[in-house]
C-alpha cells in the first residue's frame, strides 16, 4: 500500500509536534522514522494509525484519504513500544482477538493465529500468558497480533527499545525478515540511528517536528543535507569544527586540510571565510604526507581503535583498524580522505563535499 | 530466644504492650464473657461458665431475625454496590465534561456523616412528602410506606446503604482504572474491539484484585452494619414497635446498653466474628484456586 502524507501538522497549543510534513512511501517499503526524543516521530506514527488526530493536512493510503478514518477501519497493524499485550489473555487469545472482533469464525481465527505464530517463531508458546514470556517473545506476539488481520500497513513504535543489546540486533533482523515475507508497507519509529540504517529502505530524519532529510541510509550517511543529520547519523559522531577557507585552501590552526585545487575540484565556489565543517572519524586515515598530531587518548573498542587528538584547541576523533600499535602521547600522521570533508553554511545546510 | 532477637523484642515492646492491652485483652475478655452466665460488668461476677448465653441467643427470635436481616443486607448491598460502582467509575473515567465535578459529587457521601445522610434519606423515603414516592406517584404507582411499613424496612435500608457505599467503591475503582495502561485501550481500538468486550476482557480482568478487595471490605463492613439502621429509623431498628430492620450489631448494642445482658451481647459478637470469618474465607476461595492453577501452569 502506498502512503502519502501531505502538509501534515499536529499542534498542541503553540507547540508544533509535527510541522507541515510531506512524505511518500512506496508499496512494500520499510521506512524508519528517526530522530531525537520529542522530534514528532511517534506523533507522526500515531496520526498514521488514526489514534492522534492531525491539526491539518492529509494522509492517503493508496488513493484513499484516510485522514478522518477511525483506526479500526484503516487496515493497519500497530505495535506499541511496550507491546500492550492483553495481560489476562493467553498468547493465542491475544493473536486471535483482532479476528474475533471482526467476526472471523473461531476455528479459522485459530488457524490463522497459528500460521502467524509460526511466521514469528512462537510455536509452542500459544498457551502461555504474556507475563511468562521474555521481552523478545512478547515483541513477536505483538507483531503477530498486528499482522494476523492482514493489514495493508504495519506501524511499529520504538519496536526494539525495550530489548537488551544482543536481542535488539536479532529482533531487528527478524522484523526485516517478517516484513519481507509478508511484503507489507512498514513504518517504524526509532531514536537509534544504527537500527534505522540497518533495516530501512529509506529513513526520514526528523527534528523539532520537521523532516530534515528523507533518503536511503547510505545516501543519507554520505551526503547529509545539513549539520543536524550529519551529527545524528554515525557512531562515533562526526567531527564538527570551525575552519577557514583562504587563498591556500582549508586551514585549521595552521594545518592545511585541503589545498585550493582540492577545494575547487569539488565544483562549487566557496567564498573565503570561516565555515562549520564536518569529517567522520573513519574518514581520517593514516598516511605518509598528511598532518602530524599527537594521540591524547586511545580507546580499543574491538573492531576499531578510537584515537582522540587535537588540532589547535579543536578536539577530533579518528577511527583506525585495531591492529595499529599506538600509545597515548605517540605522534601519528593523518589525512582526511577524498570527498569526506563537508562544508556547511551559516544556517547549517551542507554546501559542498571535498 | 537468642541474644540478637532479644534486642528486637525490646524495640517491639511498646507496640506489643499497647496491642495486648487494647486489642488482644478485650478480644479474649469478650470471648470469655460470652461463656459467663449473668455476667456483671460492674464487679465482674458471674453465676457460672456454660453455654447458656448461646442458648438464649438462638432461642431469641430477634437474634434470628438479626442474622437473616444482616445476611440479606450483605447479599444485596455488596454486589449491587460493586457492580453499580464499577459502571459509574467507568463512566467517570471516560473523557466527559465536568469530570472533576462529578468525581467530587460521587465522593461526597463518603466524607459526610451517616447521620446527616440519614436525615436526607428519611426525607427522600418519607411516606407522604418523600421524593421517592412523588416519583412513584408521577408514574402512576401507589405510595409506599418505606419507613413506616415493616415489609419495606429492609428494602429501604438496602437502597440507602447501596447509595452510601458507592462513594468508597467508586473511588478505589477510579484509582485502579487510572492504573490501566492507556495503550491497552489504544490497542483495543486498532483491533476494532466492541465497547462491551473492552469492558469485560480488558477492564474487568485488570481490576480483578481491586474488585476482590472491594468485596472483602464490603462484606466485612456490611456485616457490621449499625449506623445505617440507626440513622434511617431514627434510633430504632425499624418502624416504631417493630424490629423489622434489626441487624446483628444493632442487637448486640441493644442487649449491652439497653438490657444490660453483657454475656448475651458478647456471645452475639462471637457469632458475628465467626460469620464474617466464614464469608471472607469463602469469597477468597476462587482467588486462591486461580492462583494455584496459575502456579501449576508455570
Amino acid at each position: 500500500m502506498e502512503i502519502k502524507i501531505l502538509n501534515l501538522t499536529k499542534a498542541y497549543g503553540d507547540f508544533k509536534a509535527v510541522d507541515d510534513m510531506n512524505l511518500s512511501v512506496e508499496d512494500g517499503e520499510l521506512i524508519g522514522l528517526l530522530g531525537p526524543s520529542g522530534c514528532g516521530k511517534s506523533t507522526t506514527l500515531f496520526m498514521l494509525a488514526g489514534l492522534t488526530e492531525p491539526t491539518s493536512g492529509q494522509i492517503f493510503f493508496g488513493d484513499k484519504d484516510v485522514t478522518k478514518v477511525p483506526p479500526e477501519d484503516r487496515e493497519i497493524g500497530l505495535v506499541f513500544q511496550n507491546y500492550a499485550l492483553y495481560p489476562h489473555m493467553t498468547v493465542l487469545d491475544n493473536i486471535t482477538f483482532p479476528l474475533i472482533n471482526r467476526k472471523v469464525k473461531k476455528a479459522e481465527a485459530i488457524e490463522r493465529a497459528q500460521e502467524m505464530a509460526h511466521l514469528v517463531q512462537l510455536d509452542g508458546l500459544l498457551n502461555r500468558k504474556p507475563s511468562a514470556l521474555s521481552g523478545g517473545q512478547q515483541q513477536r506476539v505483538a507483531i503477530a497480533r498486528a499482522l494476523v488481520k492482514k493489514p495493508q500497513v504495519l506501524l511499529l513504535d520504538e519496536p526494539l527499545s525495550n530489548l537488551d543489546a544482543k536481542l535488539r540486533v536479532e529482533t531487528r533482523e527478524e522484523i526485516k525478515r517478517i516484513q519481507q515475507e509478508v511484503k507489507i508497507t512498514t513504518l517504524f519509529v526509532t531514536h537509534d540511528q544504527e537500527e534505522a540504517m540497518s533495516i530501512s529502505n529509506r529513513i526520514a530524519v526528523m527534528n523539532r517536528g520537521v523532516v530534515q532529510q528523507y533518503d536511503a541510509p547510505q545516501a543519507m550517511y554520505l551526503n547529509p543535507i545539513n549539520a543536524f543529520v550529519a551529527q545524528f547519523l554515525g557512531m562515533p559522531q562526526i567531527n564538527m569544527f570551525q575552519a577557514q577557507v583562504t587563498g591556500r585552501g582549508i586551514e585549521l590552526d595552521g594545518v592545511l586540510l585541503r589545498t585550493r585545487e582540492q577545494l575547487e575540484s569539488a565544483g562549487k565556489k566557496i567564498a573565503d571565510g570561516t565555515y562549520q565543517m564536518g569529517v567522520r572519524p573513519e574518514s581520517l586515515e593514516l598516511c605518509e604526507d598528511g598532518f602530524i598530531v599527537k594521540a591524547d587518548n586511545v580507546r580499543m573498542t574491538g573492531r576499531d581503535l578510537l584515537i582522540f587528538f587535537k588540532i589547535g584547541t579543536t578536539e577530533f576523533r579518528a577511527l583506525t583498524h585495531s591492529d595499529l600499535q599506538l600509545r597515548e602521547g605517540d605522534n601519528l600522521c593523518l589525512r582526511a580522505r577524498k570527498n569526506s570533508l563537508i562544508i556547511f553554511d551559516a544556517d547549517g545546510s551542507a554546501l559542498v563535499k571535498c | 530466644m537468642n541474644r540478637k532477637s532479644y534486642k528486637g523484642y525490646v524495640y517491639l515492646a511498646p507496640v506489643l504492650a499497647i496491642m495486648l492491652v487494647f486489642t488482644a485483652y478485650p478480644l479474649v475478655r469478650a470471648i470469655f464473657m460470652s461463656f459467663c452466665e449473668d455476667y456483671s460488668i460492674i464487679n465482674g461476677s458471674y453465676k457460672g461458665i456454660n453455654l447458656e448465653n448461646y442458648a438464649d441467643l438462638f432461642k431469641d427470635k430477634d437474634f434470628r431475625k438479626a442474622i437473616t436481616n444482616t445476611i440479606t443486607y450483605v447479599i444485596f448491598v455488596v454486589p449491587l454496590s460493586v457492580v453499580i460502582s464499577l459502571l459509574i467509575a467507568n463512566l467517570l473515567n471516560s473523557h466527559i465534561r465536568f469530570q472533576g465535578l462529578f468525581q467530587t459529587l460521587y465522593f461526597l457521601p463518603y466524607v459526610t456523616s451517616v447521620i446527616a445522610i440519614g436525615v436526607v434519606w428519611r426525607w427522600i423515603l418519607h411516606s407522604q412528602y418523600g421524593l421517592l414516592n412523588s416519583i412513584l406517584n408521577f408514574f402512576g404507582f401507589e405510595s409506599i410506606g418505606w419507613l413506616t411499613d415493616r415489609n419495606y424496612s429492609m428494602a429501604s435500608l438496602i437502597i440507602f446503604a447501596v447509595w452510601k457505599s458507592l462513594a468508597f467503591d467508586i473511588m478505589i475503582f477510579l484509582a485502579a482504572l487510572q492504573g490501566i495502561s492507556p495503550d491497552l485501550y489504544s490497542a483495543a481500538r486498532v483491533d476494532a474491539t466492541p465497547r462491551w468486550r473492552v469492558f469485560f476482557r480488558i477492564t474487568v480482568p485488570a481490576m480483578r484484585p481491586i474488585i476482590a478487595y472491594a468485596f472483602v471490605m464490603g462484606i466485612i463492613n456490611s456485616f457490621k452494619v449499625y449506623n445505617e439502621v440507626f440513622s434511617l429509623f431514627n434510633g430504632s431498628a425499624g418502624p416504631s414497635g417493630y424490629n423489622s430492620a434489626i441487624t446483628i450489631v444493632f442487637y448486640i448494642y441493644d442487649k449491652f446498653y439497653n438490657n444490660y445482658k453483657y454475656g448475651i451481647a458478647a456471645a452475639g459478637s462471637v457469632v458475628l466474628f465467626l460469620l464474617i470469618m466464614f464469608f471472607t474465607a469463602i469469597q477468597r476461595l476462587p482467588g486462591r484456586i486461580r492462583a494455584r492453577k496459575e502456579a501449576a501452569q508455570k
